[in-house]
């Protein structure tokens, strides 16, 4: 196998592996569990701290959560861009312009992160 | 096809690849065909999760492992995740209505998918006839590695779409902030004083609500307490909540009233 | 310099034989499971230590197999699923985070090229130009696990701490991903065993102390120290541990997302956070103390003969359990934050901190390039004056302003007659008329009572 190859399939492998153990564990798991449990008539009802469960097994969450998934996205982006220019920016070809044009996407960015401070989406009620 | 492809991206197709390939294709395609079948939204997202997945493990395979790793922690990662999201606000029952809520809708998602279903053919088509393949090995060997080759593009040649992106980001964001986000304004908080007139204004009564009712059959939130005369306190159930009557067998004597 | 530690390069990787890739696979798992056990027996003896108690005792020698019985209890007991359950996702849930966790082990370094049955391999699993971008991607796909486990069960209680777990996982996994950005910029790769590499010494610094030339220091944690900082902090809050762990405030949420989960699939959930902490600790360890060489003084021995070979197990072993001690201290010593807090600290701190740090970072590095040194140290000199009135002219935070005495009397007097008695303006408690009646009556009695007392 390639060097190249290689390297992934010994991930790809350790996944692989990874899950058929935890398959395998939960076989197991289901012989030694008790196989005859006791059907009492409420256990399999959702957990509410011992009072019968009312509404549905829903509840509605906040859209907050929303915003700060949304926010996630917008620097999860912005780390993969930071990412390679890490890794070049001192680059002698490159001079200050990669640092500076990093500066400029950053910035911009942290307009929207500043925007979302005033606006008071950052402050968690 | 895209087998093809993979064999001339490679200068010729390896065993491990073919065997990669032959894993993961049929994995993306459930993945896609899983998704548009789900009944249910969050089954419809994991399988998209599976294609995204299978997607990023083909880029790794045709050399490019920056983008490979991007695609998952962007992808599967990030905006996946927002959609998941979406879908736990939303509710886990909510199935897809049939109404159109746009007028035209249809028409416009078969005729779109007629398009670009043309165009993934002439694009296969064209990949399978004239073009050959280079790969990207002379590429990645070009500045040291692929990361560096992507960077070294992206802050010179693409510098322009890089400086873009973040704009059309931070345009999106801002539009997620603005139409899900209610700002409280400081002047229209209600000041103590106000929730204190408010709170013993004519008409509303001051004191704590009656809690549920607490029987010996049911200690639930959604029962109802009993007023003197036997009849259901309504105040002593939250508005949210169904109201729980007892059923016949529940408020039955339980021997006890000797 | 014949014990030199040859440090593996990427070409090194990909090239073992079948039979040393399983070992080195099972490996990795056995010593994930064994740390999992140890941690956790780790953990609880240390707090009981903190503490003053003597925490567990009683199974094995000094009850350190505690946590291994405690594991092989679960397995037996009965498996209850509610029946609002989705069943595959709730299967799938407890997959996902397990199989996650294990993923990130895969690119850790614990050691240089060894010998193994006569093949010379790297202590490693193996290694990608991107490897941290792996660790990355297995962290990001982990939150599947805790959204699908509070969704998937059916039940308003781990949905909402699914939700309220992965909203925080996600806001500190930002300000993980950008402080590792100092790393790439300062080692100039993304394979952990690059940056393993990249940190074997310092350069030479061109300081002469009466002859003796000293080196730099060469861990990211001393020269990257900010983003050091804010790993460290993203950590805790990433793998949810006090004083961060909100998903698991049982007086809200009862258990969090994984309420609805017993027993296998619970010690599922339960083994994939401990291996979560002991990730963090490893890539800490790589990123910022040197991964598997040894640490300052005890490396100048015979030009580093303490980093050959399997020595570099031990090293990093040391620098993990250390890391590890660390979770656990501020787990004994610190409160529990509230949400609002938590998600201000990253946010609000830890976030622009961050790219402020890794734009001043650059600034620096690029105009050390330049021959002359005056550009160089007017720049950084700009940099800091501007940093230092950016931060004297933050807007200060202004509280609600205390109304005056004039308006509060004023107020006052428009309530109308008969209102609720209210204190006095400036705050002055007055002598209870109670208490006053008390001592009067008192005085006398034990004064008389003493001498009373004396005389008998």
């Amino acid at each position: 196998m390639s060097g190249y190859l290689g390297s992934y399939a010994t991930l790809g492998l350790l996944i692989v592996v990874g899950a058929l153990v935890f398959v395998g564990a939960f076989s197991a798991n289901r012989l030694l569990s008790p196989s005859a449990p006791n059907p009492a008539p409420d256990k399999y009802r959702n957990y509410e701290c011992g009072l019968d469960p009312v509404g549905g097994d829903w509840a509605q969450a906040q859209i907050r959560y929303y915003l700060y998934a949304f926010l996630y996205v917008l620097f999860a982006v912005e780390s993969v861009f930071l990412f390679p220019w890490a890794v070049i920016y001192d680059r002698p070809e490159f001079g200050a312009s990669a640092v500076v044009e990093m500066g400029i996407f950053v910035a911009v960015l942290a307009l929207g992160l500043l925007y979302a401070w005033r606006k008071r989406v950052l402050r968690w009620t | 096809m895209s087998h093809s492809i993979l064999a001339a991206a490679a200068g010729q197709m390896g065993t491990g690849e073919k065997v990669f390939f032959w894993i993961f294709g049929p994995l993306a395609l459930i993945g896609a065909i899983g998704m548009v079948w789900a009944r249910n939204a969050v089954h419809s997202a994991l399988f998209l999760v599976l294609t995204m997945l299978s997607l990023g493990v083909f880029y790794v395979l045709q050399a490019g492992p920056f983008i490979g790793m991007v695609q998952i922690i962007v992808y599967t990662g990030a905006i996946m995740m927002l959609f998941l999201f979406v879908l736990m606000l939303v509710g886990r029952d909510s199935s897809d209505a049939l109404i159109e809520t746009l007028r035209g809708q249809r028409t416009a998602a078969i005729l779109i998918g007629l398009g670009f279903a043309g165009l993934v053919c002439t694009a296969i088509a064209r990949a399978m006839g004239s073009v050959s393949a280079k790969g990207l090995d002379a590429a990645n060997q070009a500045n040291g590695g692929n990361v560096q080759g992507i960077a070294a593009l992206l802050f010179t040649k693409y510098v322009f779409a890089f400086e873009v992106t973040s704009a059309l980001l931070i345009t999106a964001a801002v539009g997620a902030m603005i139409l899900a986000h209610v700002e409280r304004r400081r002047e229209n908080r209600l000041s103590q004083v106000d929730l204190m007139k408010a709170r013993f204004a004519p008409g509303n009564y001051p004191g704590p609500k009656p809690g549920p009712g607490v029987y010996a059959t049911s200690d639930s939130v959604a029962t109802p307490a009993l007023l003197p005369d036997g009849t259901f306190a309504d105040r002593s159930v939250s508005k949210i909540l169904p109201t729980r009557e007892l059923s016949g067998a529940e408020s039955a004597p339980k021997g006890t009233e000797r | 310099m014949k014990y030199l530690a040859q440090d593996p390069t990427l070409a090194n990787f990909g090239h073992d034989v079948w039979w040393l890739v399983l070992i080195k696979v099972v490996a990795v798992f056995a010593l994930l499971l064994v740390l999992t056990l140890f941690t956790i027996m780790y953990e609880r003896k240390v707090v009981a230590r903190m503490a003053v108690r003597p925490g567990p005792n009683q199974v094995g020698p000094n009850g350190w197999l505690q946590s291994l019985m405690d594991g092989m209890k679960l397995p037996f007991k009965e498996e209850i699923i509610p029946i609002t359950a989705d069943k595959v996702v709730y299967f799938l849930a407890p997959v996902i985070a397990g199989t996650c966790a294990f993923i990130t082990f895969a690119v850790i370094p614990f050691g240089p090229m060894v010998s193994i049955f006569g093949h010379r391999t790297p202590l490693q699993l193996t290694d990608v130009p991107v490897a941290v971008l792996v660790i990355l991607a297995a962290t990001s796909m982990s939150v599947y696990g805790i959204v699908l486990s509070g969704w998937a069960s059916g039940s308003t209680y781990p949905l909402l701490g699914g939700l309220r777990s992965s909203a925080q996982m996600i806001s500190y996994e930002v300000a993980m991903g950008l402080s590792i950005v100092a790393v790439f910029m300062t080692a100039g790769t993304m394979s952990t065993s690059g940056i393993v590499h990249a940190q074997a010494g310092g350069a030479q610094a061109n300081w002469d102390i009466f002859g003796w030339h000293p080196q730099a220091p060469s861990w990211y944690a001393i020269v990257t120290l900010p983003s050091f900082v804010i790993y460290a902090i993203s950590a805790v809050g990433e793998t949810n541990r006090a004083p961060f762990d909100l998903p698991e405030a049982e007086s809200e949420l009862v258990g969090g997302y994984l309420t609805e989960y017993s027993s296998f699939k619970f010690a599922m959930f339960y083994l994939a956070e401990y291996i979560a902490m002991i990730n963090v600790s490893a890539v800490g360890a790589t990123l910022f103390l040197g991964g598997w060489r040894v640490p300052w003084p005890l490396s100048l021995i015979d030009h580093g003969v303490l980093n050959h070979s399997w020595f570099g197990l031990i090293w990093f072993l040391g620098k993990v359990l250390i890391f590890l001690f660390g979770f656990i201290w501020l787990r004994a010593t610190l409160p529990r934050l509230r949400y609002d807090q938590f998600m201000r600290l990253g946010w609000k701190v830890l976030l622009p901190a961050n790219l402020v740090w890794i734009l001043i970072l650059a600034g620096i590095k690029t105009t050390q390039r330049t021959p002359t040194g005056n550009t160089r140290w007017f720049v950084i000199a700009g940099v800091v004056v501007v940093a230092l009135i950016a931060v004297f002219l933050w807007p200060e935070k202004k509280g609600p302003e205390a109304p005056s005495t004039e308006q509060l009397e004023e107020q006052l007097a428009q309530l109308p007659e008969g209102s609720f008695p209210l204190p006095p303006l400036d705050l002055q408690v007055p002598p209870s008329p109670r208490l006053q009646r008390l001592t009067g009556q008192r005085e006398p009695a034990t004064v008389g009572g003493g001498t009373d007392e004396k005389e008998n």
